[in-house]
């Protein structure tokens, strides 16, 4: 395959990490603009861990996702009682106190003969594993679906259970949720705590695909452009953000027609979008009428 | 030789933080009246000042052909961002202005940079004179005019909103908009002249903004939603004092901060500051301990 659609491909694929991490927040009813501040931990976490500490990139991956799924639960202890701007104020907030955080981080060592490591506003490059361990380009393409799809797979199967409902009735009224007797703080902690994981997990991979991050890897663009996704693909499947991503990414960023004026486009798309289709191309009531029109087919075919 | 740095970053701090003020005002105005946030606010005012630089550039306009085309530039492009943003959805969706907004910021931003492509582009400063000596204290006049800019508009919002039948009018649509529409009151057109309202105080912040650093980039439009945002929300949303006491505040502790601790950690002060409010002081400085808290916004306006 053509070097460049891998690369367009991986990118996709990794960009969807994050966009599903905000649509996971989204479902609860909260807006983060900060989603980026875990794919940032994510990415720095598992590059130090293969390249400073030697670990295998399974662990590291692993141990990326953790460490941000952590730092969500921390967040979540001072931020999830509050809504709406608030909410995306103070997630923008720590996103961007993160980032500044990156800037000032140096860890540098020692490894092989060469120093190595985190340097600050330099970002951290040489980030190696894949190209140390012979791992192709296509190859590293193919661990980034296998991880999407089982991160999509998880989702089907929450969203199928009464934990994607809680989740769902949560975001759809917290106040009647509450009367119900629904736990509306644990629900949005284990949205915060499972979007963090997914954030992180893509920012392990983007750091090892790419070999190198820097704090302008994740600023508030990757964030918001992140909630967009979910927004304009739709809040009725997991499945929303990820045509968002491929609209932007796909169709608008990698096909040189729209050289220079991307943004120009994707901006109207988004805006005229979000007049006619409010939750997204592929919202609740498009999902619902699918599975009806693929349930009478089955009706008829057996 | 402490006392005199603390005093000098003080001031420092006041003057940027007078900047800041007339961004949160604009940001408290629209959020007022929308009960929406505007993302597109700082782009709007960067686009203003982007048409004015154009015009001094090519023909060498005046300072204040300048400031004219700054102020209509950003009112026009606001009225864009009302018409797509804020006009389409009811009160209820204001999660998909808030990103329509943000759509458009990146629409406006590289628009701006088709029309002036290089980086770094030459603003028609205000007063070229030196700075001014108070003791051991230097005082630049620029600095001065946009503080007592501030004050006066600050002033003019306050008469507008408190005295006139217009102010009388986006008090009513900010308190109850479904009555307000059954005593008569066109709220869609109020809503319409409150955003392009904001957007020229905007564009007048822009203009003294741009005018102090002789300079602008295309940056302007992020660093003027941010910090109005973070100004609006440390002053606790919604009232024109808040504004003002949050920008100053913000610009105070930024100067201490660059000069203690440097320009990094400058923006991590400021951004720790806003979580740290919003995390456990949600009214914010000026806020009331209300639990309804929008409800309270209206009616501090």
């Amino acid at each position: 395959m053509d070097t460049y659609v891998i690369t367009v491909l991986s990118n996709i694929g990794m960009i969807s990490f994050v966009a599903l991490s905000a649509y996971i927040l989204l479902l609860s009813g909260q807006i983060s603009f900060g989603q980026q501040a875990y794919f940032g931990i994510g990415a720095y976490t598992a590059g130090i861990a293969t390249v400073m500490w030697q670990w295998p990139i399974a662990g590291a991956l692993v141990l990326g996702a953790l460490a941000a799924s952590v730092a969500a639960g921390l967040v979540g202890l001072a931020t999830l009682r509050l809504s709406g701007i608030y909410f995306a104020m103070a997630t923008l907030a720590f996103a961007e106190i993160m980032r500044i955080a990156a800037e000032l981080f140096v860890y540098r060592r020692e490894i092989g003969g060469v120093e190595t490591g985190p340097d600050g506003i330099d970002g951290f490059r040489d980030i190696r594993y894949f190209f140390a361990n012979d791992i192709s380009p296509f190859q590293s393409c193919l661990i980034v679906y296998a991880l999407l799809a089982a991160v999509l797979a998880a989702l089907f199967i929450v969203e199928r259970t009464r934990g994607g409902r809680l989740l769902r009735q949560v975001g759809e009224d917290p106040l009647l949720a509450e009367v119900q007797g629904i736990d509306v703080m644990r629900v949005r902690m284990a949205a915060a705590l499972s979007a963090g994981a997914v954030a992180g997990l893509g920012g392990g991979l983007y750091a090892h695909l790419m070999t190198y991050v820097e704090p302008r890897s994740f600023d508030i663009m990757l964030g918001v452009h992140a909630l967009a996704y979910g927004l304009i693909g739709g809040l009725g499947t997991a499945l929303g953000p990820l045509l968002g991503v491929l609209i932007d990414i796909g169709l608008l960023e990698s096909t040189r027609i729209f050289r220079g004026y991307r943004m120009i486009v994707f901006g109207g798309l988004v805006a005229v979008l979000l007049i006619v289709r409010p939750r997204g191309l592929l919202d609740e009531v498009a999902i619902s009428r699918i599975r009806q029109a693929l349930r009478r087919r089955r009706h008829a075919g057996g | 030789m402490a006392a005199v740095d603390l005093a000098q970053n003080t001031l420092d701090g006041l003057m940027i933080g007078s900047s800041y003020a007339l961004l949160a005002i604009g940001f408290t105005l629209i959020f007022g009246v929308m009960r929406r946030l505007n993302l597109a606010y700082g782009p709007t005012i960067m686009a203003g000042v982007y048409l004015g630089t154009a015009a001094f550039i090519s023909f060498g306009a005046p300072s204040l052909v300048v400031l004219a085309i700054v102020i209509i530039g950003a009112s026009l492009v606001g009225l864009y961002v009302e018409r797509l943003c804020f006009r389409p959805f009811g009160e209820a969706a204001r999660t998909a202005s808030m990103v329509a907004s943000f759509a458009l910021w990146m629409q406006i931003e590289e628009a701006a940079m088709h029309m002036l492509p290089q980086h770094m582009n030459p603003f028609p400063p205000l007063l070229a004179a030196s700075p001014l000596e108070i003791g051991p204290l230097m005082l630049r006049a620029d600095h001065l005019i946009m503080l007592a800019a501030t004050l006066l508009l600050a002033g003019a919002v306050t008469y507008l909103l408190a005295r006139t039948k217009l102010g009388l009018a986006i008090r009513a649509v900010i308190d109850q908009p479904r009555a307000a529409a059954i005593v008569g009151i066109h709220v869609e057109r109020i809503m319409m002249l409150t955003f392009v309202l904001a957007s020229a105080i905007g564009g007048f912040a822009g203009f003294l903004i741009a005018a102090t650093d002789a300079q602008v980039t295309a940056m302007m439009g992020m660093w003027a939603t941010t910090k109005g945002l973070v100004a609006m929300m440390l002053g606790g949303l919604g009232s024109v004092k808040g504004a003002i006491a949050g920008g100053l505040l913000l610009g105070v502790l930024e100067a201490h901060a660059q000069w203690f601790l440097g320009p990094q950690v400058r923006d991590m002060v400021a951004w720790g500051l806003l979580f740290v409010i919003l995390a456990f002081w949600p009214g914010g400085l000026m806020g009331a301990k209300a639990l309804d808290r929008t409800m309270a916004v209206g009616r501090r306006v």
